[in-house]
């Protein structure tokens, strides 16, 4: 019934789609072309110039005019009115007016010489051929500090020798009997007061150890040693200097050895220690750059002994080291490169703070002393026999002075003349300059009369007195005269015109 | 005020001014271009100067009045216009 059939395929036209002819039609098009030109230009005068608010702190200042004068203040206007010409006619005079050219008014008599107050000694260390090494004024200016040691002997020393005290105003001073003596066990290479705290003396000794007297205690003077530990140093401390900065209530001695190390102790003055701050190790590999030093590249980094070093009265960061091989550095005390030693067994690590390199000379730099009126200016003085006047920011000296033939031991700005310095020399003499006078020899001589042994060591009192140590045992106070003492109208200027000055 | 402002600048601009005060009658510093401590110090000092050669003057001769005071020190002169109730000091340098 049902079968299977195949049937034809049946298609259909579409009846309502057609084939669409698509038109075609190409067009091409483009921009025009476009014209480039180039210039250049340049400006040939610039001006900066910048603006800025005062901090918020400054507005505080009682005196400024946030308040409404004319009200709290009645007539303020008018009474400026009243002067005001009268006031400017003045100033305009005087601008002008020569009436006072040359006149100087004398209130103190003036000693025309200079006149050898003191000359103490001590006969025990006398005995012992002993020399002095160091000297220090405290802060008033009434107590001068000796260090006897040698300087001259090359060999390890331990014979034991002392630091003695006079105080030149008391009325019975016998200048061969020192108010105190403390013994200590070698000899003593440097001494410093505490420029606040009359009582305190800070003293670095020739085997590395760094001892802190307190004049006012009865029992033992000795408040605080750094003994034989392995922060300490191992070679003769030359300089020893209080840092004014208090911190955290403790007191800050810095002292300089001769193997490189510059170390930094806070003194606890109650439990008496001494306690190690910062270090800094000078090593040649990371010295500055900028000299000629840099031929003498070693592989073995040669320690930089420190023979000389000054603090900064202007910059809390900055001082200056002297070496034994006649470098002059600039350091800093924040600096944060590791110094390239190896570890002694310090407990903080040591740290490399030279920053810049002045020219070296031709020996030890035996005394360098940063200028208390010009914060650029700095004088250094080696065994070349010449002073040389820096300034900080650049590496070759202003001025080169000749002081002396033999070795200059010593230098010293004076604290109330801003040209004024003096140094001792290995003859014995110590000579003063005064750099507002045109020509380059001292302005003074002084003979101190020790028959020629050389004097070490020099220091300026707060009033204005001399104290010069020499290799005999003595130490002679001067007083100097008028001239020397006091401040003539221009000097300040005159400083600064030197120190503008570049060096050829 | 703009014009005490003016006239202090004025003063101030002079050749070599290093500093201005202006003291009220009791010594007190109302305006002042130099730091605190030092203008105390300048107001406090010039204040007793000049009612004491105030005083001088009168006493040489009662008709007779201060009308002004200078002293001439080693490194600057000071100049002071007294008043009733104010006045001004003038620090110069006159040699620069």
């Amino acid at each position: 019934m049902f079968m299977d059939e195949s049937l034809d395929v049946v298609g259909l036209q579409t009846s309502w789609k057609k084939t669409h002819p698509q038109a075609h039609d190409s067009k091409i098009c483009q921009t025009n072309q476009v014209h480039t030109a180039e210039v250049e230009t340049q400006a040939k005068f610039f001006s900066e110039n910048g603006t800025q608010t005062d901090p918020h702190e400054c507005l505080a200042d009682p005196f400024l005019l946030d308040r409404d004068l004319s009200s709290d203040l009645p007539g303020l206007k008018d009474f400026l009115c009243r002067v005001e010409d009268m006031v400017i006619e003045e100033l305009v005079k005087n601008a002008k007016s020569h009436a006072f050219d040359g006149f100087e008014v004398n209130w103190a008599d003036q000693n025309q010489t200079v006149l050898c107050l003191y000359c103490l000694g001590y006969p025990d260390a006398r005995k012992k051929g002993l020399q002095v090494t160091s000297v220090s004024w405290n802060c008033t200016g009434s107590v001068i500090a000796c260090a006897f040691g040698r300087v001259d002997d090359g060999d390890w020393s331990t014979e034991s020798s002392c630091v003695c005290t006079w105080n030149l105003d008391r009325r019975n001073l016998n200048p061969n009997q020192p108010d105190m003596v403390m013994d200590v066990a070698t000899p003593v290479m440097c001494v410093s007061f505490h420029p606040k705290r009359p009582s305190l003396i800070a003293g670095g000794l020739y085997n590395g150890d760094l001892i802190i007297w307190d004049t006012s205690r009865t029992q033992d003077p000795v408040l605080a040693q750094t003994g034989m530990s392995p922060d300490a140093h191992r070679e003769p401390v030359y300089e020893v200097k209080w840092v004014p900065v208090a911190h955290r209530g403790h007191l800050i001695v810095l002292s300089a050895c001769s193997g490189g190390r510059v170390l930094l102790w806070s003194l606890d003055g109650v439990e008496g220690k001494l306690t190690l701050n910062s270090a800094y190790a000078l090593v040649s590999q990371q010295l500055p750059q900028t000299t000629a030093f840099s031929k003498l590249q070693t592989k073995g980094g040669i320690n930089i002994g420190v023979t000389s070093l000054t603090l900064s009265p202007w910059d809390p960061d900055t001082f200056l080291v002297g070496s034994e091989g006649g470098l002059v550095l600039k350091c800093t005390f924040s600096s944060q490169t590791v110094a390239a030693v190896p570890s002694d067994g310090e407990s903080v690590t040591l740290h490399a703070p030279a920053q810049f390199s002045f020219s070296p000379r031709g020996g030890p730099i035996h005394s360098l002393h940063f200028s208390p009126f010009h914060r650029n200016l700095f004088v250094s003085v080696g065994t070349d026999g010449l002073a040389h006047i820096h300034s900080i920011l650049q590496p070759r000296p202003l001025l080169a002075l000749r002081v002396s033939d033999s070795y200059v031991f010593g230098v010293r700005w004076s604290p109330v003349r801003p040209l004024v310095f003096a140094a001792v020399t290995g003859q014995g003499l110590v000579q003063v300059f005064d750099l507002g006078h045109k020509s380059l020899r001292p302005v003074a001589t002084i003979d101190q009369k020790t028959g020629g042994q050389p004097a070490y060591c020099l220091e300026f009192s707060p009033q204005q007195l001399l104290a010069v140590g020499s290799a005999d045992g003595t130490v002679n106070i001067w007083q100097l005269s008028a001239e020397l003492t006091e401040q003539g109208p221009r000097e300040t200027a005159i400083l600064e015109q030197l120190a503008n000055e570049v060096a050829e | 005020m703009a014009e005490v402002e003016e006239t202090l600048k004025r003063i101030q601009a002079h050749k070599g001014v290093i500093g201005t005060i202006v003291v009220n009658a009791e010594g007190i510093p109302i305006r002042t271009t130099l730091d605190s401590s030092t203008t105390v110090q300048y107001a406090g000092l010039l204040h007793q100067l000049t009612m004491k050669a105030r005083s001088t003057v009168r006493d040489i001769d009662p008709q007779n009045d201060l009308t002004f005071l200078r002293i001439r020190s080693k490194k600057h002169e000071i100049m002071v216009a007294p008043d009733k109730e104010y006045l001004l000091i003038v620090i110069q340098n006159p040699s620069e």
